[in-house]
């Protein structure tokens, strides 16, 4: 094997970020019999930046995330770190630290140990490995915790170590695989600020699988959305959420109402609910029946005796509150209003709805 | 791009030069075992129907009804794994749920009884009987207890025989019944049994038997297993049930025969033994393993 | 995390406690008093006592049948039973873990079926019958032994390694039982953080699967040494007495074979046994346990 080339240390890489490497995904694609998990794969990861691999289960985040470790190989295309394809590289070469779902701590070896599994499989001397140990321990907040034992860690305590271990042997990418999934939501909620936090520090590249859209929008620097075996897109938080490229990425990030439309005699404009909108994005043929897309945020409801729809139900989300609407028609559209005007707005009464002047996201009809 | 792809080629060469390695090492491994395990039986079979004079024969199955003591071995053992079966389950299924809806302290009394017998091997059990029924002639001639020990020696009946085997199977057959209730939540079956009107012993026999059925089962095969084949005991107390006639009773007739009941018990057993591993044995969870527990209770037979 | 619930659970129960439970329980205490304790204690007893040469005999204390039974063709015997448990136990517990991982990484579930059936039967079978298979098989008028002319070459079944080769067949199928849940119990993940981490797959098995392993398969080791060490009628039916076993010179003294009066040494050796078994236990019971922390 003469591989080692792709292992040694990285070559001066010539980004902004001198010690960061930059990841590449071209054309990839990866079939396990008649399942096809990745379908030409693009995507490439800046140096430095933390990217979400966001998508339903079976979407091929796993996949990809397992290939730049070397656990899967392509069918096709390239894995490419630093400009140099990867994909030859056995995995235990590969100089990408991993963090696993859950349960990947050895049970034998205590925190430190663990830790320093990666030096002791390089050889290195005890002296440095625990000092190296130490200084990681410290990193992920578990400095006293050296000498526990997997079973005697809590969840969240496993995950840091888990964390550490990856980080060890200074890898060039920090791969999580939906590493908080497994933990409480109050666990979730700090760890994903000390993974943040973490990678900053480091401005180690790094890929985090998650199928929470949550989870991806408040840590990553852009989230890229998956669908059956697909990069759907790839931009920052606030932009997928404001313009999302297609239908699926408009529902699956964040909620979304579907309101029967028409669109007008060229396909640029839609008419709903008595009004004409410009659309955005993908056009449709003209006189079609479509569905608008719409945030509840963007949702107006005016109190009006004589409006045809009808408040069906309230939820209090804290400062917010996500009011339910039937319309004449049978279709229900959430509205979020700040807690204290939905005061106005008990069940029973009688709305109208109203969109705001912005062009808008269509979809097909569905049955 | 050239490059990286013959670098690629270069991988899957050596991807498709291991698999294969380890694939013939795992092939070994199987083909070597299965011999192993096939050879002695194939062996056996070839043996009593392969007479150097004759040829192929069957004359060796068809001599061992004829056989002198055959009939009155087999049915001895076959009255004695009835008898053990019988105890055994009585005073285990009570005790099994008991532990289950008594606290901890009665748990780990019981765990610990019935694990008691895996540390006397079944010689030194059998050389501890030995002793106590010496003691019948010795001390307790005049006493009633001496009518005791007699019934207990009685060679068409040895009862001291079924309380050794009860004995030796306690740990098995609780391990098999525990497991089996370790899937149901018998506090509370029996609490909702009770709600509704029936009484403790209804409760039991109504609800929790029929949901052990399988584990049931299970100790009853392992425990039939076990008596069919035991010959440490009966052989040190002098009686000769199947297994002890096997290897002293049949001395008369020829080798061929006395392979040939070997054969024809390893069959009858292993054919117990598989109905409880895939008929008997299966359980509403998926246990993997047919037989459950340590093995070392089988010293009584090995 | 274990700890904590195994925890909860005993508070919780006490709660539900039934009284009447304990009374179940009675009549197998008590068959165990006396089927299993009488024996035990009247075994106890007798190794130390002097053997009764007749009734109205005095019967006195001694460690003498102890130190006879370490001693001479019983301490031979005690040996030879030590050796052989050994040395099949650690050929079973290598080929038992490598057939089990040759089913556990096939992806053929038949496989894994047939092969976890037939262990569960041939592990809880041995004895004469087992013997005997033996003997058609490789004895001095075996088939193979005839067929390939072992016997020429100097092949003896009546021997060492010819009862070796004989508890062979019931203890590999018992590791395979024993060892195969732990090796489904070795994660995936393990696997791969130990790739991640820059180990080869020599380095993993070395350092990370064989010794989580490791509780498993010395328990299952002892677990083997124990069934090997106790068994008595495979060995009778086979070899007689021509290779010495502790289960055989104890089934001589007992049986009369030897000068009246030595049947109390019998004893002693079944105690010297039962010493043994008990070790095995206190081996057994603390690795079990590890291994189930680790690997459940």
């Amino acid at each position: 094997m003469s591989t080692s080339a792709a292992t040694t240390a990285p070559p001066a890489a010539a980004t902004a970020q001198e010690t960061s490497a930059t990841v590449e995904f071209r054309q990839v694609r990866r079939a396990f019999g008649a399942a096809v998990a990745l379908d030409g794969l693009d995507l490439a990861v800046r140096p430095g930046e933390l990217l979400a691999l966001l998508g339903p289960s079976g979407c091929g985040k796993t996949t990809a995330l397992r290939m730049l470790a070397g656990f899967e190989t392509p069918d096709f295309g390239d894995v490419m770190v630093d400009g140099e394809d990867v994909t030859a590289v056995p995995a235990h070469r590969r100089d990408a630290g991993m963090v696993f779902q859950s349960y990947s701590l050895f049970p034998h070896l205590s925190a430190a140990d663990n830790v320093a599994f990666g030096l002791r499989m390089r050889k290195i001397g005890v002296a440095e490995r625990r000092a190296r140990a130490a200084e990681l321990l410290e990193l992920v907040g578990l400095p006293q915790h050296g000498d526990r034992y997997p079973h005697q860690l809590s969840g969240g305590q496993q995950q840091r170590i888990a964390l550490a271990r990856a980080l060890a042997l200074r890898p060039r990418v920090l791969l999580l695989d939906e590493p908080l999934s497994a933990l409480d939501a109050k666990v979730r909620l700090t760890l994903r600020e000390e993974i943040r936090r973490l990678q900053r520090e480091l401005a180690i590249t790094t890929l985090f699988v998650t199928h929470d859209q949550e989870e991806a929008l408040s840590m990553a620097d852009r989230v890229a959305v998956m669908h059956a075996g697909r990069l759907e897109q790839c931009a920052e938080p606030a932009e997928l959420y404001a313009h999302p490229a297609t239908a699926f990425v408009a529902e699956f990030v964040g909620t979304m109402n579907r309101i029967p439309g028409r669109t007008g005699d060229d396909g640029s404009v839609v008419e709903v609910l008595g009004r004409r909108l410009p659309v955005d994005g993908p056009q449709a043929a003209p006189h079609r029946e479509v569905e608008v897309l719409v945030r509840p945020e963007a949702v107006e409801l005016l109190a009006d005796e004589e409006g045809k729809a009808r408040v069906t139900g309230t939820m209090f989300l804290g400062a917010l509150t996500r009011i339910t609407v039937r319309l004449a028609d049978g279709t229900v559209v959430k509205a979020d209003m700040t807690t204290h005007a939905a005061a106005t707005f008990p069940a029973g009464a009688a709305v109208t709805v109203g969109l705001p002047d912005h062009p808008v996201l269509i979809d097909e009809r569905r049955a | 791009m050239a490059g990286l792809t013959s670098l690629r080629n270069d991988t899957s060469l050596w991807r498709g030069g291991r698999k294969p390695r380890l694939r013939a090492g795992r092939g070994t491994i199987l083909v070597v075992s299965a011999a192993y395990f096939a050879v002695p039986l194939i062996a056996s079979v070839v043996y009593t129907v392969d007479d150097p004079v004759k040829g192929f024969t069957l004359s060796a199955y068809t001599e061992i009804l004829s056989a002198d003591g055959f009939l009155s071995a087999l049915l001895l053992s076959l009255e004695l794994a009835t008898a053990t079966i019988a105890v055994m389950l009585l005073l285990l299924v009570p005790a099994a749920i008991a532990v289950r809806l008594g606290g901890p302290r009665l748990r780990a009394v019981v765990e610990v009884v019935c694990s008691l017998p895996l540390v006397v091997p079944a010689i030194a059990l059998a050389a501890g009987l030995t002793t106590v029924l010496k003691w019948g002639p010795e001390y307790l001639a005049r006493t009633p207890f001496y009518q005791t020990i007699v019934a207990l020696q009685n060679p068409n009946f040895p009862i001291v025989l079924t309380l050794a085997y009860v004995v030796m199977a306690l740990p098995l057959a609780y391990r098999a019944l525990d497991a089996g209730l370790r899937t149901l939540d018998v506090a509370t079956l029996m609490e909702a049994a009770q709600n509704n009107g029936a009484g403790l012993i209804r409760a039991v026999t109504s609800v929790i038997l029929p949901n052990l059925r399988a584990a049931l089962l299970n100790a009853t095969f392992l425990t039939l297993a076990l008596v069919l084949g035991e010959f440490t005991v009966a052989s040190i107390l002098g009686f000769q049930p199947f297994a002890v006639w096997i290897v002293n009773g049949s001395n008369g007739a020829q080798g061929s025969v006395t392979i040939a009941v070997s054969v024809l018990s390893l069959l009858l057993t292993w054919g117990l033994l598989l109905m409880l591993s895939t008929g008997g044995g299966r359980r509403p969870t998926h246990e993997p393993r047919p037989t459950s527990g340590p093995h070392n209770e089988k010293e009584g037979t090995t | 995390m274990n700890a904590n619930t195994g925890r909860r659970r005993a508070a919780t129960g006490p709660q539900r406690h039934q009284p009447l439970a304990r009374w179940a329980v009675v009549p197998l205490l008590l068959f165990v008093a006396i089927a299993f304790g009488i024996p035990a204690l009247a075994m106890l007893g007798g190794a130390f006592t002097t053997s009764d040469a007749g009734p109205g005999t005095a019967v006195h204390y001694t460690t003498g049948n102890l130190t006879a039974s370490l001693q001479g063709a019983y301490f031979t015997a005690l040996l030879g039973s030590v050796k052989l448990s050994l040395t099949t136990a650690l050929i079973s517990t290598v080929v038992g873990l490598l057939l089990a991982q040759a089913v556990v990484t096939s992806r053929h579930g038949m496989l894994r079926h047939a092969v976890l059936s037939a262990s569960g039967v041939l592990a809880n079978f041995g004895g004469v019958p087992l013997a005997f298979a033996f003997v058609a098989t490789l004895g001095n008028a075996g088939v193979l032994t005839q067929h390939l002319g072992l016997d020429k070459a100097g092949w003896s079944l009546y021997s060492f390694w010819g009862l070796v080769l004989v508890y062979l067949y019931f203890l590999v199928p018992l590791m395979v039982l024993t060892v195969i849940s732990s090796l489904d119990g070795l994660r995936a993940q393990w696997r791969e953080a130990a790739r991640n981490n820059g180990a080869t797959t020599w380095q993993y098995w070395r350092y990370v699967a064989l010794p989580v392993l490791a509780p498993s398969l010395l328990g299952g080791f002892v677990l083997l040494f124990g069934s090997a060490f106790a068994a008595y009628a495979t060995a009778r039916a086979m070899v007689g007495a021509s290779v010495p076993l502790i289960t055989l010179q104890i089934a001589n003294t007992l049986g009369g074979n030897v000068f009246a009066g030595q049947g109390n040494v019998g004893l002693a050796m079944s105690l010297d046994m039962v010493v043994v078994a008990g070790l095995v236990m206190a081996v057994y019971i603390p690795l079990q346990r590890r291994s189930a922390r680790w690997l459940v």
